[in-house]
């Protein structure tokens, strides 16, 4: 049986600038981590796993940039069994639609998964996009805004999960194979891996895949097989000094659900 | 688009019973595409022998100019219209008239024909309607299919979506299954001219929102984006407006759907959220009182905005509140969408706690205090007078 | 602003990255900088969540081969390990203290005991259920071997041991969890001249009978691992817990010693990194006459000094891991490297000497640097410097051997035999 985890290395923090010149995030020097949702859906594999009777390969596959391999060895660390890159020059400036491509091809290769993780959404990019836009191309189901695996059956084929929407939450049950496009409830505390587990990791598999491996030509992936292009990156308008008023109480208020009413806030 | 792997097809018939636009047939043994494949992607995951793939092409460029109309998923809900649908459709009119299309609503459910009277009323043109029973409750597949249906049918030029968690579930898979560009979570769209052409200019924020993007999709129609809600202002409603109600009927089988909901659970008590995860916090220090009772109007307040209460050190020390809720140096360093701060004079180990908050809204009687220069918004005044009315007007707006 | 960053990871390989990752995360939910300060306060014994947390984290006794419990991890990781503990704790006595004589003593008891006290105690310790440690001290002799007073005498299948240990860190920690101690004793008469000769070393489990734990001091700082000591009276110990050759206990100890004062020495490198982080972040913020401190040269030179000091003493640290990996693998090193074992034993010891006394001093100097420039701020427990300097002294004093007697080895090493003093 095999789960297969899709992952993404991205910068460790939010805190990014544009060069002006260039209209490009400047990366030098922001150190790179396991995006936090694909973490915690590999938490959530390794769980089943622990969890399950059956033997399960769990495989972590990612498409990126040769250092990217990092953030795999955190995935065998972790838990899992195998860990695949992607990587080839053709497949960078992808937007999610050419992401999906790729990372669709990889599967079909690897081979039947029971269960396909992935985060909700990648600390950088925000689109919350793949997980979905990879069942369209598998021909599965999905199930988005997972936050928890209250029960699954791979004999019989089925997974109850805990799933969030815009009202609170639903338990909701799914056939499988299936993707689960996961985000954790608030107090999540992902696993840390320990010195003896980090040690075993070394020795598990790993593999480099390129646009030879996956078959296609170079105008299927990366930036020319985008359908949605960025045309320019800017940093947004700064804040500006904050307002300060020092008036009768009931117009200070009022001033104020201008003011949060204003930005979006209520 | 589908291709079907004859060597494995067992002509079994389960991908002809469940396509929707009757496009499969049995011939001589095996199943064939003999009608228009609306990429539903339905037969693919019914198919017991993994004979059909999805083949996903994308539409040409000659192809483009047949795409025509500004079109706005009208997310709606136990038959009430949710609010993405009319802001949409406000800013829906701005795209429309500078293209000079129609601007059109796609309202999908069970029994919710007359919301299209709401959907006219605020600007829709036309209303397209794709109501059954097996479109009561949300569901991946039956959706993606009604819009995959109505878009191969009716070629809409743009298609714009809340981006609520059933948008940035639909939207994806309807992208995914056509071969369309989507673009996430847009905070501004406009009409610009790149090369040459007319085309939907979307602004939206990476990096938790440290940087902005202007995407465009200039290959595939339609041009498809996620709209985040509450951005956009719907327009005053025209009870007097015309539009047209087109009634389209989708088939969708019950074997097409993969996943049941078992139990909507109850919400959970925002209160109890770690100060570090709340997206609201609302923080009290020696300014507020001595008391435990001083601190229910923050506690009150909190509530309201769906947020948890923070403190200050001598809060802690006073045994009013736990460890857990101290915010500052040495306590926990919290960046929270809203932060509102009372009573608390904002020297530097306060300041460190909470300088990534998106938003710093402050009340102290002393105009000078500290804790005023970094708040985006700060009133100076008595808070055991402006507390309540917060309260009290902040909960007239969550009513309304 | 982002929080300063000091740490410089060019060099360490995936894994080592991955230990420093794993020790971050697990002190940021269990042992952040106010729970350090407050187990120091709170005192002894030291709390037993931490213990089973930095064992389960795998970070006590790695280099303890795996077939005996360990996982067989060489000197350049366990330092890197160490190192991120400091990070994570400048008191250096609750984790990184615990974390270092384990390690240093465990790894060494492991070579010199027999299988039964190795199930019994080292594999048990390295899963963080019981703690072995180091008793050498006495109330007469510590640096000076000659006054070393401590018996050991032949009864039939046994050695009945007698004598007081003082001065000793874990007794408390030992008793609570069980376990046992290293211990030093006379087992033949004193040699003129030669104090070090026919001594012994024993494993004495803390339950033996006429074993008795004296009341713990109250240190200036190492507040959560306690100081005490304990008297041996007509103690009967197995032939089999002997440790090593009889008559060459000291040898044996320094042992012991050479690879606690390793760990001593790369955790204060990251004791020193910390302190400098936090102390920047505070001189990058707080401003006095219209400018942040980090802005005046005063404040901004003595802390470039001590982050080159820093730097320098990770590169030794680094030498000396590489050193001990050669001398615990020889054959492994020179089929590495491909040439002879360089190390003489005298020169490994100059450098460990060398690292233990340099290091914890250049941590306790920037802990007390970090106090002048945050002033009455520093002085107080809210920020960690207070603490660590008094945690940190602990090391520069006595604990795991002095400095001023390191300085006496390196002495003897560079200018000779014939100019070491008290001879």
């Amino acid at each position: 049986m095999r789960f297969v985890v899709l992952v993404k290395q991205v910068p460790d923090t939010t805190e990014v600038e544009v060069d002006e010149e260039t209209g490009t995030i400047i990366r030098e020097g922001v150190p790179s981590a396991l995006n936090a949702f694909d973490e915690f859906a590999l938490n959530l594999a390794v769980e089943m796993k622990e969890k399950s009777e059956e033997d399960i390969e769990i495989v972590a596959l990612s498409m990126g940039p040769p250092q990217a391999e990092e953030a795999l060895n955190k995935c065998l660390a972790i838990g899992a069994d195998r860990a695949i890159l992607l990587t080839d020059k053709s497949f960078a400036g992808a937007d999610t639609w050419a992401t999906a491509v790729t990372l669709s091809r990889a599967l079909k290769k690897i081979g039947k998964a029971d269960l396909i993780f992935a985060g909700q959404e990648a600390s950088d990019g925000n689109t919350a996009q793949v997980g979905p836009e990879v069942a369209a191309h598998r021909g599965l189901p999905q199930l988005t805004y997972v936050s928890d695996i209250e029960d699954l059956d791979l004999r019989e084929g089925y997974i109850l999960c805990k799933k969030e929407t815009d009202e609170g939450h639903v338990r909701i049950k799914s056939e499988i194979p299936t993707v689960l496009a996961c985000m954790p409830d608030p107090g999540f505390e992902p696993k840390i891996p320990n010195v003896r587990e980090i040690m075993k990791a070394k020795k598990k598999p790993k593999e480099q895949w390129d646009l030879e491996d996956l078959g296609g030509e170079e105008e299927d992936y990366g930036l020319e097989g985008s359908e949605s292009v960025v045309i320019e990156t800017y940093s947004p308008p700064p804040k500006g000094e904050g307002i300060k008023i020092e008036e009768e109480p009931e117009k200070s208020v009022d001033e104020l659900v201008k003011f949060l009413d204003e930005e979006g806030l209520l | 688009m589908i291709e079907i792997e004859l060597e494995l097809c067992t002509a079994c018939g389960k991908c002809v019973k469940v396509c929707p636009v009757d496009a499969i047939e049995i011939k001589e043994e095996k199943a064939v595409l003999t009608g228009d494949c609306i990429s539903c992607g339905v037969c693919v995951s019914a198919c017991p022998e993994d004979a059909i793939e999805p083949v996903i092409k994308t539409a040409e460029v000659e192809d483009l100019a047949q795409y025509e109309g500004v079109w706005v998923f009208a997310e709606q809900e136990n038959g009430k219209l949710k609010p993405t649908g009319p802001q949409l459709l406000g800013k829906g009119r701005e795209l429309a008239d500078k293209l000079g299309e129609e601007l059109c609503a796609v309202l999908i459910g069970n029994d919710i024909k007359e919301l299209s009277g709401e959907l006219g009323a605020h600007g829709a043109e036309k209303v397209y309607v794709v109501d059954d029973n097996i479109f009561e409750n949300y569901s991946t597949e039956a959706y993606t299919t009604a819009v995959t249906s109505l878009i191969s049918e009716y070629k809409p030029n743009i298609l714009l979506y809340g981006a609520t968690h059933l948008g940035r579930d639909l939207a994806p898979s309807v992208a995914g299954r056509m071969g369309l560009g989507l673009t996430a979570d847009c905070t501004d769209l406009s009409i610009e001219e790149v090369e040459g052409r007319k085309v939907l200019l979307q602004t939206r924020p990476a990096f938790g929102g440290n940087v902005m993007a202007d995407i465009v999709c200039p290959n595939s129609r339609p041009q498809m984006a996620t709209v985040r809600p509450h951005v956009m202002s719907p327009m005053e409603p025209d009870k007097d407006s015309e539009f047209e109600v087109i009634e389209e009927s989708v088939r969708v089988r019950e074997e097409a759907i993969s996943t049941e909901v078992i139990e909507v659970m109850k919400p959970e008590d925002k209160g109890e959220i770690p100060i570090e995860e709340a997206d609201v916090v609302v923080c009290g220090g020696r300014g507020v009182g001595t008391r435990k009772e001083d601190f229910e109007l923050l506690r009150e307040l909190a509530d309201l905005l769906d947020g948890t209460v923070g403190c200050s050190r001598p809060i802690v020390e006073e045994d009013i509140m736990p460890k857990s809720r101290q915010v500052g140096q040495s306590g926990k360093t919290i960046s929270p969408k809203l932060y509102i701060v009372c009573g608390v004079s904002g020297a530097i180990q306060h300041k460190v706690g909470i300088k990534d908050s998106d938003y710093i809204i402050a009340v102290n009687k002393n105009p000078d205090a500290a804790i005023f220069d970094v708040a985006d918004f700060g009133i100076v005044g008595d808070l055991n007078q402006v507390l309540p009315l917060m309260i009290e007007k902040l909960g007239k707006v969550k009513e309304n | 602003m982002a929080r300063t960053d000091l740490s410089d990871d060019r060099e360490l390989s995936e894994e080592q990255k991955l230990f420093k990752e794993s020790i971050s995360d697990w002190a940021e939910r269990n042992l952040p900088l106010e729970r350090v300060i407050e187990i120091n306060r709170e005192g002894h014994p030291f709390p037993e969540d931490i213990i089973e947390g930095l064992a389960e984290l795998g970070v006590i006794m790695g280099p303890v081969p795996e077939e005996h419990g360990g996982m067989g991890l060489n000197w350049k990781d366990q330092i890197v390990i160490a190192d991120q503990i400091g990070y994570i704790d400048p008191s250096i006595a609750t984790a990184a203290g615990f974390m270092a004589v384990e390690t240093g003593w465990g790894f060494t008891l492991n070579r010199y005991c027999n299988e039964e006290i190795r199930e019994k105690y080292v594999r048990p310790a390295i899963r963080g259920e019981k703690f072995v440690g180091i008793a050498t001290t006495e109330p007469k002799g510590g640096s000076d071997v000659a006054g070393f007073e401590s018996t050991g005498e032949k009864d039939g299948d046994e050695w009945v041991l007698n004598g007081e240990k003082t001065f000793i860190s874990g007794v408390e920690e030992c008793h609570k969890m069980g376990g046992g101690f290293w211990v030093n004793v006379r087992t033949g008469p004193q040699v003129e001249g030669a104090p070090h000769k026919n001594m012994t070393a024993f494993f004495v489990p803390i339950d033996a009978d006429g074993v008795e734990p004296q009341e713990p001091y109250d240190d200036a700082g190492r507040g959560s691992l306690s100081t005490s000591g304990f008297i041996m009276e007509d103690v009967r110990i197995p032939e089999e817990y002997m440790l090593g050759e009889r008559g060459k206990g000291f040898y044996h100890t320094m042992e012991g010693f050479d690879l606690a004062r390793i760990m001593i020495g790369a955790s204060a490198v990251g004791v020193t990194r910390r302190l400098l982080e936090e102390a920047a972040d505070y001189i990058k913020e707080r401003e006095t006459f219209g400018k942040p401190l980090a802005k005046y040269e005063g404040i901004q030179f003595p802390f470039v000094e001590r982050y080159t000091e820093m730097e320098a003493s990770k590169l030794m640290v680094k030498k000396v891991a590489d050193m001990t990996d050669t001398r615990y693998d020889e054959e492994g090193w020179v089929e590495r490297t491909g040439k002879a074992q360089t190390y003489k034993p005298t020169e490994i010891a100059k450098w460990i000497s060398m690292i233990k006394y340099k290091i914890p001093h250049l941590a306790k100097d920037t802990a007390d640097d970090a106090m002048h420039w945050l002033g009455a701020a520093g002085y107080s427990s809210e920020y960690i410097f207070e603490t660590a300097w008094r945690g940190v002294m602990s090391y520069c004093v006595g604990a795991e051997g002095g400095a001023n007697i390191q300085k006496i080895v390196i002495g003897r090493e560079t200018l000779g035999k014939d100019y070491v003093p008290y001879k």
